[in-house]
């Protein structure tokens, strides 16, 4: 570090002038450089600023008007099927094509959710994870808080360009991501967005979550073995063993609330955690005595680990194994496994905020006016902070402990406190 | 063709096909990708015959555990050379008679519940099949268990043995 006087004449050609630092110490007097904390000191004194975050009040703003009206409109969800079925009637149309448009608008909706989510949760994870380790984070696309990172990030993988290795086996390398990204999006139809906000109702929709939330590892074991590269077939194949592994205490850990709600329906599941003791603290499943807390820790936990994320990312282990499962793929392939892995976490979020936090519920009496829809997203997104925070918290696993965690501490614990909820409604019910 | 029985056919169909190529093709990677294809297909039966449960199970043990599994054991114990099987022997009278055995058994019971899809909408199964299994048949349930425990069990006793005498075959 040169430290140059104020008496020095400066360079004729420069327009910043000169750092002035202290000719003793060397410590800086006046900087003249320009940094972007400065900019950060005054932000709404630039324009783009300004006009960023106008534009972001205005896009949040329009998707809770949206999310108002179809909050308000569910129920009148059956006018619109009337409609539907009507226009369909007067144009000598089967019923099977009502039934099939009024799918198709339900299957876009659902599909909507996870694509948009992709976008929300990735600028946030890049954000919480920059401020957790002390940087800013994305800062300059979009004018504020560098809102549209990823539709630029998303802009650039379309235009990358589409590699398939020269030994990959080509059409399992191509239907890979595709196997992957389908579940995510169909495991979402049983959700409840809020009461009487599902695209299905299934009895089953517990199971029905947990099984097709299973497939989506065919489809990295595919995209392992399939680009030709040990790096890719290690990933895919501890990827297998996590996978197949964290299933078990997932899906356990959840039998107590479905013992205690009688139903694997999740509307019926968020129902039952309806109501307040003593009148204020509200009866959801996180504030059962010790079954609902266990519970939600192994859940939470076990959700964690199914979505590959940092505790538990050993099949993208970037220190040992390049990138993984995915390290052959680039551009949109590329941009599907995380597609699906945001997916997971949402799906994990509201699968908690269901299970454990009581659904669409008020969490003290009086708060009903808000609709349930924004208590359930409010959850959810509680939820999905926490997802962040735990990944940019804890070291890796190594694969040993990861393993041991799960058969000799998760699993056992599931079992005990099924055993609990049992005794529980056998003895105190 | 009502779309429901659009679906079972497709669905059979895909199952049949699918089952053909995972015993046809040469590559066992392929075969163990479509075996988990072909039991997909039948969950799908199983859907479109109302039998909710059944459906979600059967994705959730045999494509999410069964397939996965078998694809685990093939990608970590394959060689190269497994991946260009010849898949039929010079046993294939002895094969096609023990097919057509099972063949025989299997015509007679299809003669007896083909016809029979589901005529009304389906209802929820779980409850029912929760008391089925846990009141009417719980016996013969928990000897099934105790029979799966016991083969879980003698397979860790096995690999143990084995892993503890380092002179055994592999």
């Amino acid at each position: 570090m040169t430290a140059s006087g104020s008496g020095q004449a400066p360079p004729p050609k420069k327009v910043i002038p000169d750092p002035v630092f202290n000719e003793k110490n060397g410590r800086l007097l006046k900087d003249t450089r320009y940094w972007p904390t400065e900019v950060w000191a005054n932000p709404w004194a630039s324009p783009a600023y300004r006009r960023g975050a106008m534009l972001l009040i205005g896009i949040i703003g329009a998707i809770f008007a949206t999310g108002w009206m179809i909050g308000e409109l569910a129920p009148l969800g059956d006018t619109l099927y009337q409609l539907i079925a009507s226009v369909a009637s007067a144009g000598g149309l089967p019923q099977t094509a009502t039934e099939a448009t009024w799918i198709m608008i339900k299957a876009l909706i659902i599909l909507h959710v996870v694509l948009i989510n992709g976008l929300w949760a990735v600028w946030w994870e890049r954000k919480i994870s920059a401020h957790i380790q002390s940087r800013v984070g994305p800062t300059y696309a979009g004018g504020f808080h560098g809102w549209a990172q990823t539709i630029l990030d998303g802009i650039k993988l379309l235009l990358k360009e589409d590699i398939t290795p020269a030994v990959a086996d080509k059409w399992v390398h191509a239907l890979a991501p595709a196997i992957v990204v389908v579940p995510v999006i169909i495991a979402f139809a049983p959700v409840s967005f809020g009461s009487q906000l599902a695209a299905a109702d299934i009895d089953v929709g517990v199971l029905y979550i947990f099984a097709f939330a299973g497939i989506s590892v065919i489809g990295v074991v595919m995209g392992g073995w399939a680009s030709g590269n040990k790096y890719s077939l290690l990933g895919g194949l501890r990827a297998t063993a996590q996978l197949v592994s964290y299933e078990l205490p997932r899906g356990f850990s959840v039998v107590p609330v479905i013992m205690f709600s009688g139903s694997l329906d999740l509307s019926v599941i968020a129902h039952a955690q309806a109501g307040y003791w003593l009148g204020f603290i509200p009866k959801w499943f996180i504030f059962y005595p010790l079954v609902g807390q266990l519970a939600f820790i192994i859940f939470l936990i076990a959700s964690v680990a199914e979505t590959n994320r940092t505790p538990f990312d050993i099949p993208e282990a970037e220190s040992e194994l390049v990138s993984g499962f995915h390290t052959e793929y680039s551009g949109m392939k590329w941009s599907m496994f995380f597609l699906t892995e945001y997916g997971y976490v949402l799906l994990a979020c509201f699968l908690l905020a269901t299970f454990f936090l009581g659904g669409g519920a008020a969490p003290l009496p009086g708060l009903e006016i808000i609709p349930s829809w924004i208590w359930m997203l409010g959850k959810a997104m509680a939820m999905m902070f926490v997802f962040l925070w735990v990944r940019w918290t804890f070291p890796r696993f190594r694969a040993d402990q990861l393993m041991d965690f799960n058969w000799k501490f998760l699993l056992p614990w599931s079992f005990a406190n099924i055993a609990f909820a049992a005794a529980a409604l056998l003895y105190l019910s | 063709m009502t779309l429901a029985s659009f679906a079972f056919y497709s669905m059979a169909g895909l199952a049949l096909i699918s089952a053909l190529l995972v015993v046809t093709l040469r590559n066992t990677v392929h075969s163990a990708l479509f075996l988990g294809l072909s039991l997909a297909a039948v969950a799908g039966l199983y859907a479109a015959l109302g039998a909710d449960f059944l459906f979600a199970g059967q994705i959730l043990v045999y494509v999410g555990g069964i397939a996965v599994l078998i694809m685990f054991v093939v990608m970590l114990l394959g060689r190269a050379s497994d991946l260009h099987l010849r898949q039929v022997n010079n046993q294939w009278l002895a094969g096609l008679l023990v097919c057509a055995v099972s063949l025989t058994g299997l015509w007679r019971i299809i003669k007896v519940f083909s016809n029979v899809l589901a005529k009304a909408a389906p209802v929820p199964t779980t409850r029912p099949l929760g008391i089925f299994m846990m009141r009417d048949y719980a016996l013969p349930f928990e000897i099934i268990s105790l029979v799966l425990t016991a083969a879980l069990l003698g397979a860790v006793f096995f690999s143990c043995a084995e892993r503890d005498n380092p002179g055994a075959p592999q």
